[in-house]
Formats: structure tokens, C-alpha cells, sequence
């Protein structure tokens, strides 16, 4: 049993950004009133905008300088924090106050190393009995704490030097390191493949005991805190609209924009019924790769390093794959896996030994990230044309604008979105340009690196019947990487498991789901079924 | 992954190379110029047997190939040969003129260096106050001020309006060290003032994104005050950058005080060059442009070296 007793009370706090021109903005926070119960991991659930993370950064003392607190107050173990000097407020974190951030990828210090990114912690809230080994002891402990068993060799290592989930736990050592007595995690684990997200959040529940910590645990994703938290709290618009304790929400959501957050992160129900065109396995494949071994770093100088050396540098290790014609191949696997590097290199963007064969003029590729792919300069006429051009296949005046304007409406965009620019688009909306722009191309093969990631479930939904639609009418084979297995289950009728940079299992998709031969296989889909419920 | 001393040694190999390429450049370059340096030295009235005379004295009568790997073994054992036009070793007459080139381009990027560094500090704090807009306003019409203007102006200013240095007269660094010092501190500022709104602005705009990063947010999760954020976050990761900029500058200081010499009537490079050219020098010439392309490329070199203690990832690639 959790002990009813507040470490912190927000109370009635409302918050604003005013400007010169509206000095009284609609509120960012309004009347926000809530406690965290000493011991208790509450989650904080909201999409974004709704107000969570400024929550957060109200509690920590973090508010951007022209946020404005209108009303209420912050009471952390009986203290009123918002009466305190912005100097005793700093003071405070670390030593009271963790927080871990969403991008463990840029939130350490690239030039400094991991152990004198944590002993900066111990020397800014200055202990003067503490000397430099006990320091070294203290901080090589909470390394092992949060699970690496080789501490002192990490101590030494640059961020760049570990994965995205190692990071996570380092950043996790930095705020655990004073052993604080509120944790705030804002989205840890959102940017983590699934594996490492089940190990990061056993690592977080297993901390809350053992240092008796209390956690605050903001996610935009409802099935995150599924098993995880001991109660929930929904936000909209700057409003906690709903808490309860977490089986409950989770179950019997009473209010109706819980229930509306729950259906929307179950993408399973939405995407029954799609069709995938038939594969006619005889057929030669549009795509054939053979022993593709690949790396970075390759240039002319280490090349005569590395024979030298005989040091095996290489990230894809002998992977041969085909793609038939009309087909959806699915290919998963763990962060690190290779996935992406595979990628690159069927598109021609990193030398490699081996052969690639392609049956067709063009291939089209979308990825992960759609606000980076396209040119915030220039409107979606432009990135039409463009992609156009680049296929050879343009032809002049009228002809071209009709041909572009067919295929954004087969895309689901009407003919209005040709002037729109980029930022003037909706994730899904990005995507589906991505789509479009591939699509005018008319390509034998698209490959999708991870197309869903940054969607919403609505919008992946959508996105997925857009894919299998051009699959079926245009007879385009994809080969598509996912971390998601209902995506998967759906409709790819083929999948490759890849780890280590090699392929560790292939086969029809229910095969390879139903029974796993490989362990990494099993890893995957235990941590899907723990995450996702599946 | 790729050691320190492994990276050290590929770009001494680099610097070599390049060394090698702009020789070959600068060879070519005086080799195609028309005109005849025998003919030059002799004037318009020699006779055609007194030219061919001299031209086989001076080696120029031998194979282009030939004369190359003689000059390249006189370049790089600093011994380039007697120049024609003041019958002086060539390296003798560059090393009395390096003291004013290289040290208005040493002031100069002192001045740099200790000005835009703390104001970009101190613009960047609160990025948008008036004293920022001010900042940049200035640095703004400072930039567009190129330095043969500037020296006029502050010829014009220090001897008129202030009477506070004598202009145009030099005094060497063995005779009077403040003395030399205080006769290069006025085309060093020329030199300097636009590349100080050039730095300013750079630096100014890197450490504002370098204070907007995930890592700051992350050090002040875990208390540290700004001050140490900024000494030990901020400058560090704002310098990765800044150091290719600053050997950027620093080259560019360099050509600059060529120009800047004239206008204040100093005794240095630029002044010696100008009158190689004049007489088709070749030896003179080649020397002096051989090595300022040499400290140009020993700057980027330094810098490259520097740029890979202060970046972590740089060996990497």
C-alpha cells in the first residue's frame, strides 16, 4: 500500500505565456490541482499541447522565461517552491528533484565523458566531505545500479561511444545519483525500440523501491503506463480531465475522452480488414540482394588501416534478401539491428561488398522522420515536381500538373495542398506527401523505413490502408521495417528478423510469430506482448 | 575506432600532400605567366646572346620538369634561391619582413579573440535585449567595412584628431619591443574590426544554440548553476565550431595585413611582394607565396588537430 502522504501539491495552478500584443492568452495550465502521493508512480497522459510536460517543468523550476504563472501553487514536501529564489530552486534539483527527458540521444554533453558528466552532479551540490574516490565510488555504484556491469569502463566512454537505451540508463544514473526523492520522467521511453522500453521501465520501477523514490511519469501513449504506474491522469488542454488508479482507467475509462485516448492507441482494431494484393512466389523477385556486408567509415585511408588491422568494423554481416513482385515484406528487429543500414545500402547510399539487384527503372523510399525529408522552403508543387523530374518521366505543361494532382488525390490529398508548404501539414499529412512523391515516380519497389513511428495510431491506420491500396491497384511490392507486430501480422504474408546485423529468422509471418526458432525473435515479441498486450 | 595518434598521423599525411599540390600550383602558375625574367633584369637594349647568357646562369634554360624538383628541394630546405631584383638570398628577405606581417596578424587576432568572445558572452545571455540589437547593429556596419578603408579612417582619427601615434614610421622588435608593438597596434585594429563582427556574429549565434540543447536542460535538471553550464557545457561545444572559423579568420587576417601594410607604409610581405611582381622576380615571388600558402595550410592543420582534442567524434569519422 502506497502511504497517503503528498510530496508534492500542485494547487490550483494556472499558467500562461503572455505576449506584448495578448497580454491575456488562453492558459497553457489551467487550474491545474493535483498531489503525488510519497512512493507512488503516477502517470500523466495527454497528447501533445495538453500541457503535461509544462506540468512538469512548472514542479522542477525548468519554465521557458516567458512562461507566466498566473495562479496557485507548487508545495514540494511542505515547502512552497514558488516562493523560493530561482538560485535555492536550482539547488533543489538534483539533490530533491530528478527528471529524465524524452532524446537520450542529445540529452548528454557529446564532448564529455560519462563519469565527468555524474560527478559534476556530486560537485555542484558541493559535499566537502566527499573526496574524488568516493565520488568515483558513488557514481561506478548507481552505474551498476541501473544495470551496466561493467561501470568503470563506461565511466570512460563519450555518449556517441553507447546505444540509445544505454544512454537512457546513464541519464538515469545522473538523476538518481543524489537519490532525489521525486523522479520526474517526461516520455523516457518514446524515442526506445521495445525491448529496451520493457528493460527501462523494470530499471525505473526497480529504482522506486530500492531508493524509495516517488515517480511522475508523463507519456503521450496510454498502453506505455499499462503495468506500470499505480495511478493515471489524463490532460486536455492545460485540464486535468480524468485520474483514477491505473487498472481502472485503463479498463473502464469513465470519462469520454479516455475512452477516446484508449481506442485511438489501439491501432490492432483498426487495421482489420486491409488486403494485401497476392504474391505469386514464381515470379522473379524485384529485388535481390546477395551477401551484403556493410559499414561506416570506409574511406580509401582506413580501408588500408582495416586490412592491416584485420578489425572487423562492419555493421551487415552476409545479409541476402529477395522481393517479389506485389509484395509486402515486412522486416523487424531491435534497435542496433541493422535495419536501417540495410536500407542505405539497398538505396545506394553506402558502398558495400556484395551484389544488389533491381528489376525495375526506380525505387521509392520513405522514412521515419517526415518533417525532416521534406524542404521547408518550398510548397508540395514544388516537392512534386521535383520528384518528377528526378524519375526522367516528366512531361511538359498541363500534362504534369494533371498527373500530379491524380496522384495526391489517390494519396487523399485534394488539389488545395499544392501551395501548402510542409510546416502547413499534419504528421499524417507529411507522410502520405512522402507517399505521393515516391508514387508519381510509379516504382516497382518502395521501401518504408519505420513509416508509422511518429504517427498516431489514427494516422498510422490510415497511412497502413493507403499502402496496401497502391499495393494492391499498382501492383508495388514493399518492403517495409516496423517495430510494430499488428502492422506486421496484418499485412505483410513474408517477414526477415534481423539482429546483429545478420538475418536471424525468415518465413511467412504467421511462422515466424507463432514460433520463434531464434531467441532475439522471442525477446521481441515478449517485450511487444508486455507493451502492447498482444 | 580510430586512435588519436592514428588521426594525428593521416593529416601530417594530408599536409604533406596539400604542401606538395600548392607547390606544384604556385610552380605552374609563375612558369605560364608570360614575360622573361633575364630580359626584365637586363632592360630593353640587350642583346639576344646577352639574354640567352643570363638565362642559362639563372638555370632557366633547363627543362620545366627539372626546375621544378630544384625549386621544390630550395622551397622545402627554406633555401629558395637568390633574389633578382635585390641580389639577396630570398629567405633573408622574407625573414626581415615576417616580423610586420606576422605580428600585425598575432595583434590582430588577439583583438579578435578578446573582444567578440565576451561580447557574444554577453549578447547571447539575453538574446533580443537592446543590448544585443546593439551588438549586432554595430557588428553589422563594422563587417561591411573593409580594412584599406578602416586604416584610412583611423590614420585620419589616431594622427589628426588625437596626435596619439606617429603613423608610417616602424621600429624593429630588437631595437624597441613596446615601440614595435605600438606602431602594429593600429593596422592590426584595421585588420581586426571587421573580422571581430564576423567572429562576434558566429559566435554569438552558436552559443545561442548550443544554450537551447537537450544536454543544457539535462545539466540544470541536475542543479547546476548557469555560470558552470556555460564554462563547462556551452563554450566547449560552441568552440567545435568556432575553431574552423577562427583559422578561417586568421588565414583571411593574413592576407588582409598584405593589404593593410601598404596604407600604413610598413616594411612587410605585402610590400616585398608587390615589387616581385613588378620585376618578374620569380625566386622572390614563389618564395612569398610559397610560404603563405605554407602558414595557411599549417593554420587549417592546427586547427583540424585542435578541432579533434576538442571533439570526441571527430576521430571517429
Amino acid at each position: 500500500m502506497t502511504r497517503h502522504i503528498h510530496i508534492v501539491k500542485v494547487h490550483h495552478l494556472s499558467l500562461s505565456f503572455p505576449t506584448k500584443k495578448n497580454p491575456n492568452p488562453k492558459p497553457v495550465l489551467d487550474d491545474v490541482d493535483f498531489g503525488i502521493r510519497d512512493g507512488e508512480i503516477l502517470g500523466l497522459i495527454g497528447n501533445s499541447g495538453s500541457g503535461k510536460t509544462m506540468t512538469s517543468l512548472a514542479i522542477a523550476g525548468l519554465l521557458p522565461e516567458n512562461a507566466e504563472i498566473t495562479g496557485g501553487s507548487i508545495k514540494f514536501a511542505g515547502n512552497d517552491l514558488l516562493a523560493l529564489d530561482p538560485k535555492e530552486r536550482r539547488a533543489m534539483l538534483g539533490r530533491d528533484i530528478g527528471m529524465i527527458f524524452q532524446e537520450p540521444s542529445t540529452a548528454l554533453d557529446p564532448l564529455m565523458t560519462v563519469g565527468k558528466q555524474l560527478e559534476e552532479i556530486l560537485t555542484a551540490h558541493k559535499d566537502p566531505s566527499m573526496t574524488s574516490e568516493m565520488r568515483q565510488k558513488t557514481i561506478t555504484d548507481m552505474l551498476e545500479l541501473v544495470g551496466f556491469t561493467n561501470a568503470v569502463e563506461i565511466l570512460g566512454r563519450y555518449p556517441h561511444q553507447l546505444s540509445g537505451g544505454q544512454r537512457q540508463r546513464v541519464l538515469i544514473a545522473g538523476a538518481a545519483l543524489l537519490k532525489p526523492r521525486l523522479l520526474i520522467c517526461d516520455e523516457p521511453t518514446s524515442s526506445l525500440d521495445t525491448v529496451t522500453t520493457v528493460s527501462i521501465l523494470e530499471l525505473l520501477k526497480d529504482l522506486c523501491h530500492k531508493l524509495h523514490m516517488t515517480i511522475l511519469f508523463i507519456s503521450h501513449d496510454l498502453s506505455a503506463v499499462r503495468g506500470f504506474c499505480d495511478r493515471v491522469m489524463v490532460m486536455k488542454d492545460g485540464k486535468i480531465v480524468d485520474k483514477d488508479v491505473a487498472s481502472e482507467i485503463l479498463t473502464n475509462p469513465k470519462n469520454s475522452y479516455t475512452a477516446e485516448l484508449l481506442t485511438n492507441a489501439r491501432l490492432d482494431t483498426r487495421i482489420l480488414g486491409l488486403e494485401p494484393a497476392t504474391v505469386d512466389y514464381s515470379t522473379s523477385p524485384v529485388l535481390t540482394a546477395k551477401g551484403i556486408t556493410a559499414g561506416y567509415g570506409r574511406s580509401l585511408f582506413e580501408r588500408v588501416k582495416k586490412k592491416a588491422e584485420k578489425k572487423d568494423t562492419n555493421i551487415l554481416h552476409d545479409v541476402s534478401l529477395d522481393v517479389y513482385p506485389n509484395e509486402i515484406l515486412g522486416l523487424i528487429g531491435g534497435s542496433g539491428s541493422g535495419k536501417t543500414t540495410l536500407i542505405r545500402t539497398l538505396l545506394g547510399l553506402l558502398p558495400h561488398e556484395g551484389s544488389v539487384k533491381i528489376k525495375s527503372s526506380s525505387i521509392g523510399a520513405i522514412f521515419q522522420d517526415p518533417v525532416s525529408c521534406l524542404n521547408p522552403s518550398h510548397n508540395i508543387k514544388w516537392h512534386m515536381s521535383e520528384a518528377l523530374r528526378a524519375s526522367g518521366k516528366a512531361a511538359k505543361g498541363t500534362d504534369t500538373m494533371a498527373r500530379i494532382t491524380a496522384v495526391l488525390e489517390e494519396c487523399g490529398l485534394s488539389a488545395e495542398f499544392l501551395s501548402r508548404r510542409p510546416d502547413e501539414l499534419s504528421g499524417g499529412q507529411r507522410q502520405r506527401i512522402a507517399i505521393a512523391m515516391c508514387l508519381i515516380q510509379k516504382p516497382a519497389l518502395i521501401i518504408a523505413d519505420e513509416p508509422f513511428s511518429s504517427l498516431d495510431a489514427s494516422s498510422s491506420a490510415e497511412l497502413l490502408k493507403l499502402m496496401t491500396d497502391i499495393n494492391r491497384e499498382h501492383h508495388t511490392a514493399f518492403l517495409l521495417i516496423t517495430h510494430n507486430i499488428h502492422i506486421v501480422r496484418q499485412i505483410c504474408p513474408r517477414l526477415i528478423v534481423m539482429h546483429d546485423g545478420r538475418i536471424c529468422e525468415e518465413g511467412t509471418t504467421t511462422d515466424v510469430l507463432n514460433n520463434p526458432k531464434s531467441e532475439s525473435t522471442a525477446a521481441l515479441l515478449e517485450a511487444e506482448r508486455q507493451i502492447h498486450g498482444i | 575506432m580510430k586512435s588519436k595518434s592514428g588521426y594525428i598521423i593521416g593529416k601530417i599525411i594530408e599536409l604533406i600532400l596539400t604542401l606538395l599540390v600548392v607547390s606544384l600550383l604556385v610552380f605552374i602558375a609563375f612558369s605560364v605567366i608570360p614575360g622573361d625574367a633575364a630580359r626584365v633584369m637586363l632592360g630593353p637594349n640587350a642583346s639576344d646572346s646577352q639574354v640567352e647568357l643570363l638565362r642559362a646562369e639563372l638555370g632557366l634554360d633547363k627543362p620545366l620538369v627539372s626546375r621544378y624538383f630544384s625549386w621544390l628541394l630550395g622551397i622545402f630546405t627554406f633555401n629558395p634561391g637568390v633574389s633578382y631584383s635585390y641580389s639577396i638570398d630570398v629567405s633573408e628577405l622574407i625573414a626581415q619582413r615576417l616580423p610586420v606581417t606576422l605580428g600585425t596578424s598575432a595583434i590582430a587576432m588577439i583583438m579578435v579573440i578578446i573582444v567578440s568572445y565576451p561580447l557574444a558572452i554577453l549578447s547571447a545571455r539575453k538574446p533580443g535585449r537592446l543590448g544585443d540589437q546593439i551588438c549586432s547593429v554595430i557588428g553589422h556596419v563594422l563587417f561591411a567595412i573593409p580594412p584599406y578603408v578602416a586604416s584610412l579612417l583611423l590614420i585620419l582619427l589616431a594622427s589628426s584628431v588625437f596626435s596619439l601615434l606617429t603613423v608610417g614610421n616602424y621600429v624593429k622588435p630588437s631595437d624597441d619591443f613596446f615601440g614595435y608593438i605600438g606602431c602594429l597596434l593600429l593596422p592590426s585594429f584595421a585588420i581586426a574590426l571587421p573580422k571581430i563582427a564576423m567572429s562576434f556574429k558566429f559566435l554569438r549565434s552558436s552559443i545561442i544554440e548550443q544554450q537551447s540543447s537537450d544536454y543544457v536542460r539535462t545539466s540544470k535538471s541536475h542543479g547546476l548553476s548557469d555560470f558552470k553550464i556555460l564554462i563547462r557545457h556551452v563554450l566547449p561545444n560552441s568552440n567545435v565550431s568556432s575553431i574552423t572559423i577562427i583559422s578561417i579568420i586568421m588565414s583571411d587576417i593574413l592576407g588582409g595585413s598584405l593589404i593593410v601594410e601598404q596604407v600604413f607604409n610598413l616594411p612587410g610581405l605585402g610590400r616585398l611582394l608587390l615589387s616581385a611582381v613588378q620585376g618578374r622576380d620569380f625566386p622572390l615571388l614563389s618564395g612569398i607565396v610559397f610560404y603563405i600558402a605554407f602558414i595557411t595550410v599549417i593554420l587549417y592543420f592546427i586547427s583540424d588537430i585542435a578541432s579533434s582534442f576538442a571533439d570526441p567524434r571527430i576521430r571517429l569519422k
